[in-house]
């Protein structure tokens, strides 16, 4: 019973940061707290599966991640056309505090495909490392940083952000390709 | 050799120790943080908090019905 109890805390923890990658990639606030629910009770059920101490907030981002690409694949489908309309009607601002920088960064956020938007926010923004990172979208480190790398050049372009002198496209792609061949 | 070493990383012990773009001397780096942050709200709304008590009344996690 104690072990369900830190599970359940656990989960509880979890939740506020569960809600903003969900914001994130669903870029809708209403969607993000289904997504977040729909995560703690699919978490739930898998508890077993869960190995205690190993890293629950990875696992969770895993099964929420999970969850947002299979819900919006049957979204497609069913509002294929339709889609757009309500995702600009629904789209989330919160917080307007009258930063227009903020702002635009959001909105060029927005601007990126799910994959690089993941990416970025996992590494830049959760705090996971590339490692994990690459575990919780299945997928390879390679693949993560090249990701991250392509999202940012895109940031840095929407938002005319240029000559951040020390990591120029080239300088990133060659630690890439460095740290991939090593 | 124009940039700086990014496996460098200014303090904090945080995970993204190698190869880090987005440190806090990117620009973007930054105002992805800004944006999370502001995402991270402290409260837990009472829906999460509710749904944890209910689970918990099962012994056994089971599956609950899709809407």
């Amino acid at each position: 019973m104690t072990e369900t109890q830190s599970f359940r805390d656990g989960l509880l923890a979890a939740v506020p940061t569960l809600r903003a990658f969900a914001v994130s990639l669903s870029k809708n606030a209403d969607r993000a707290d289904d997504l977040v629910q729909e995560t703690l009770v699919k978490a739930w059920d898998k508890q077993a599966s869960f190995q205690p101490g190993t890293n629950l907030k990875a696992w969770l981002f895993t099964i929420l991640r999970n969850e947002f690409y299979s819900q919006m694949r049957k979204r497609r489908r069913e509002v294929e056309d339709s889609d757009g309309a309500i995702t600009a009607r629904l789209s989330v601002h919160p917080a307007q505090d009258g930063s227009s920088d903020l702002n635009d960064f959001r909105k060029a956020l927005e601007l990126l495909p799910e994959d690089q938007r993941e990416a970025i926010i996992l590494i830049g923004a959760s705090g996971f490392s590339y490692e994990e990172a690459a575990e919780i979208c299945g997928c390879a480190v390679g693949t993560i940083k090249s990701r991250v790398s392509r999202a940012r050049n895109r940031l840095q372009d929407i938002l005319g952000i240029s000559g951040e002198g020390d990591f120029g496209p080239d300088g990133v792609t060659a630690q890439i390709t460095n740290t991939i061949v090593a | 050799m124009n940039h700086k070493n990014p496996g460098i990383n200014r303090g904090h012990g945080r995970d993204i120790s190698t190869t880090d773009p987005l440190g806090t001397n990117s620009e973007i780096g930054r105002k992805l943080k800004q944006y999370y942050d502001e995402l991270v709200t402290p409260e837990i709304p009472d829906r999460f908090d509710n749904l944890l008590k209910e689970l918990e009344k099962y012994e056994q996690p089971q599956t609950v019905t899709e809407e």
